[in-house]
């Protein structure tokens, strides 16, 4: 066959249409908006319920943050990346870990080995922290530590003692540590959140964190709850919002059962959630979050401060719409991502790089990422006034109806006892399990187009790109590290302040665990070490085969 | 002689990412395959038992965090060490492409990319069982 006799000529002749219209939540679009659909214009931005943004002055008053993912094989080489998108642009830290640190096992637990340092940076001691946030002052940048409880206990303990060896008050600390012990992990699955550590002591683990950031660090975000771990599976935007509030609920009233104000720790809770490429969507979902958010602080929980009523929120460019296939034109949708997610009113941001199908980003494609953030910023004028796109008739229009099947939604799960619940019976995860079988099928039948995969695909496409590669000694090389560390220290010391640690979950079980925590870790016990104690007072052990 | 063809899935180590094999499972057993799923944080230890166990004919894991080679490597040596040379081992996942061909030297009997559609997998995977 010659290459003209693939041109489909019908394409003009018939004219090009789309295979529906309606958004990623099957919400059926209109052939067009009118001043029907949008009756009454939304307060202004900085007004509750903050439908158009939390401040008055939007981008004006400071662009949001360029905060990208970074974290690969040992703390030395995560520290030289930081330094590096610090170099670049990159204005706020995050930081992730890989998984055997999520899942508090040491580098040279049997089950680690193969994981270390792959999908973070490896950490298990307090010298590595140090090592990680070498020549970063804790006091100029903010940072997101990306780890869930029990751990994130542990992580914000050596992050404490970091900062006094740079002689930074923890009441000078900036950032966030993400703290949720539900939705840290993909998927998030019950099996994720529970083989390795029982989920109602990381719950309350998660609370003491909580509850000493609050009285120690009052710049501190004391949780960042993440609804994008729950969208990549291909659950819609109502599911990922309503999932995470409910969620969030139960936090709250964790919280509050310990007698805490609810304007104390409202103001300080987080969301990180995605963007989809479902760019009036999620535009709309970002603007329906805020006004949900606004309305539970206020009318539910009695909140007084404005503050406690502001929906804060991170995003990570969603990894779904990206493909493997011809990885360039992931460029042009991770841009187009980014461009919804200011439109939508975000607090930082990270883009999503074009190399995802393949590795972690390489230096030349994260800084592209930020580059990326900067031409919206600065080159295509929609930060020089607040929501630009407020009061018009389909945003708004659709900012309602996502609030409906939110809020719908959301009763469902209360009746059913709450996410947690939801979440211990699995029906949360059959419900992801449903929705991404569905997605598969809608890209199989091409209802759902994705150029490179069922539109213009090219078999026996070569891909050449650069990509990320580790060294090949790395995990050897940290490996031996931990075993050097743990032979190298006063064993005495270490074992009687694991002996504490396990004698105060036992004897005071409602006790914040944190000032023991962080006794623990300068006494150079590890993360691994102390998590097994943690498991051992709670009764748990990890099974494996 | 079996009727049902009995495809073995878990993933293995530590990484949770299960999108994929969770849709590739249940692509298998609407196409008739018999489908074990082992869900995650399997052994390559504890695969090689479930394949003597459950008698199967083919094991499918998936990688996204970079752990391929390692795990791969260890999998396939089990298999031989075991007398099971015949089982399959087909992998799924985010696999740079210089590492697909290393795979397919190791033994692996095939990787699928993000984006192969459902059809060439039910494809791949009928020819190897019948092989």
């Amino acid at each position: 066959m010659k290459a003209s006799d693939k041109i489909q000529y019908d394409r003009y002749l018939k004219g090009e249409k789309l295979p529906h219209f309606k958004t990623l939540s099957g919400i059926e679009m209109k052939e067009f908006y009118n001043r029907e659909d949008s009756p009454q214009d939304p307060p202004d931005p900085g007004i509750f319920p903050f439908t158009r943004g939390i401040y008055r002055d939007m981008y004006r008053g400071r662009l949001w943050t360029r905060r990208q993912q970074s974290g690969f094989g040992t703390p030395e080489e995560s520290n030289h990346r930081i330094h590096f998108l610090l170099n670049k642009g990159m204005t706020g830290l995050n930081i992730d870990f890989d998984i055997a640190t999520k899942l508090g096992l040491d580098p040279d637990h049997p089950l680690a080995e193969g994981d270390v340092g792959l999908q973070g940076t490896s950490l298990a001691t307090l010298e590595d922290m140090d090592t990680l946030f070498r020549g970063i002052p804790l006091d100029r940048v903010s940072t997101t530590l990306i780890v869930n409880p029990p751990y994130s206990a542990v992580i914000m303990a050596m992050y404490l003692l970091v900062a006094q060896r740079q002689r930074v008050e923890p009441s000078q600390l900036i950032g966030t540590i993400m703290n949720c012990a539900v939705t840290q992990l993909v998927g998030p699955t019950y099996q994720s959140g529970t083989h390795f550590f029982p989920l109602d002591p990381a719950i309350k683990i998660a609370s003491d964190v909580m509850e000493h950031c609050i009285h120690h660090m009052p710049r501190w975000n004391i949780i960042n709850i993440n609804s994008r771990n729950i969208r990549e599976t291909g659950v819609d935007a109502v599911q990922e919002v309503a999932f995470v509030f409910s969620l969030a609920l139960e936090y709250v009233r964790s919280l509050l059962a310990r007698g805490m104000d609810i304007d104390a720790f409202a103001p300080r809770m987080g969301f990180f959630a995605t963007v989809h490429i479902d760019f009036l969507e999620e535009i709309a979902k970002l603007r329906a979050m805020r006004r949900i958010w606004a309305h539970l602080m206020k009318d539910t929980f009695g909140a007084k401060n404005p503050r406690s009523c502001w929906l804060r929120v991170a995003i990570q460019t969603s990894s779904l719409p990206l493909t493997a296939q011809q990885p360039l034109n992931n460029i042009a949708r991770a841009a187009i991502q980014t461009l919804a997610a200011v439109l939508g009113g975000s607090q930082s941001v990270h883009t999503t790089s074009y190399d995802e199908g393949y590795a972690l980003p390489t230096e030349e494609s994260h800084v592209l990422a930020i580059r990326t953030q900067q031409m919206i910023a600065y080159e295509t004028g929609v930060c020089r006034t607040a929501d630009p796109l407020g009061g018009s008739y389909v945003i708004e229009k659709l900012t309602d109806e996502i609030e409906e099947r939110v809020l719908a939604l959301m009763e469902v799960i209360e009746k059913k006892g709450g996410f947690l619940e939801c979440f211990k019976s699995q029906w949360i995860e059959n419900q992801i399990n449903e929705a991404r079988y569905e997605y598969a099928r809608q890209l199989e039948s091409g209802e759902l187009v994705q150029i490179g995969v069922n539109l213009e695909r090219e078999e026996d496409e070569a891909v050449q790109i650069n990509i990320f590669r580790q060294e090949s000694d790395m995990q050897e090389k940290r490996i031996r590290y931990i075993k050097q560390y743990k032979g190298s220290r006063n064993g005495d010391k270490v074992k009687r302040v694991l002996e504490k640690l396990y004698r105060q979950v036992k004897e005071d079980p409602d006790g914040n665990l944190l000032p023991t925590l962080i006794e623990t870790v300068d006494e150079k016990a590890t993360l691994g070490e102390i998590s097994d104690t943690l498991r051992e007072a709670y009764g748990f052990k990890v099974h494996y085969i | 002689m079996r009727g049902k063809k009995r495809v073995l899935i878990g993933k293995i180590g530590l990484d949770g990412h299960d999108n994929g094999i969770r849709i590739v499972s249940k692509w298998l057993a609407d196409a008739g395959f018999e489908v074990v799923y082992l869900g995650l944080y399997n052994t390559p230890e504890g695969i090689v038992k479930a394949v003597v166990q459950e008698n199967a004919d083919l094991i499918g894991c998936s990688f996204l965090g970079g752990e391929h080679l390692f795990y791969c490597r260890k999998i396939l040596h089990l298999l031989r060490q075991n007398g099971l040379e015949d089982k399959k081992l087909i992998v799924g996942g985010v696999i740079p492409p210089d590492d697909v061909q290393t795979l397919k030297e190791m033994g692996v009997s095939a990787v699928f990319t993000p984006g192969t559609m459902r059809d060439a997998i039910i494809q791949k995977v009928s020819e190897l069982v019948e092989a």
